[in-house]
């Protein structure tokens, strides 16, 4: 899966997730930039992300990510 | 508790409620809930009701207690939960709750329970709710 799927496919799970449609993710896009995401919606974040792309993280890869990029770098070496 | 061992503890769970007097007054008083329905048996008679109707939230009350005192570690929080309420209940019935997991995630230490509460002072016990709660392992 190419980057930009993996992208828009997160995008859509922000979306639905955080329940606004207006939100638009970039590779550099960080919980300071979404006023929704917080400690709470980020494990909703975690588990919708875990079933639309049937795989499982790590707490240590969660804890590394320090924006969206590196998140959808790791699904796609998954 | 390890989270897979939290998992495999608590498969299946379930436990026995009573909507007594106690549970009833004390609900009242924390919400201030004193509309017709759950107070005057007249008018809940007069929207097809044979009694009083219990406070929907009381099942609720029964998950908090389902989770901080059932599970087998103190060391859970509720994250998100939800319920569907499919039939009333009234004063004095058994509510089982059952509890068998849907989903779950280590990464972050979360469970999603899927909740079934049933009235079980009747012959053939009756689905009266459903519903879902997720709970956090404490992990510090």
């Amino acid at each position: 899966m190419e980057k930009i799927e993996v992208l828009g496919k997160m995008q859509e799970i922000y979306r639905d997730v955080l329940d606004n449609e207006e939100i638009v993710l970039t590779p550099e896009t960080t919980a300071e930039d979404i006023e929704e995401w917080d400690s709470l919606t980020n494990i909703q974040l975690i588990v919708a992300i875990e079933k639309a792309f049937n795989i499982r993280f790590t707490s240590a890869e969660i804890l590394s990510w320090k924006n969206v990029g590196e998140a959808v770098e790791t699904i796609i070496n998954k | 508790m390890e989270f897979k061992e939290l998992v495999e503890q608590t498969a299946h769970l379930e436990h026995l409620y009573k909507v007594t007097e106690d549970v009833y007054r004390a609900f009242q008083i924390a919400s201030e809930d004193y509309n017709s329905l759950h107070t005057d048996v007249e008018f809940a008679r007069l929207k097809g009701f044979d009694e009083c109707v219990m406070y929907g939230n009381i099942l609720n009350c029964f998950v908090s207690h389902f989770v901080g005192m059932v599970m087998p570690t103190k060391d859970v929080m509720i994250q998100t939960q939800d319920i569907q309420y499919h039939k009333p209940v009234f004063l004095n019935d058994d509510i089982l709750i059952k509890a068998e997991i849907e989903d779950k995630s280590e990464a972050v230490k979360i469970i999603n329970y899927k909740l079934k509460f049933y009235r079980n002072n009747v012959e053939k016990p009756q689905l009266v709710a459903k519903g879902h709660v997720q709970i956090g392992l404490l992990t510090k």
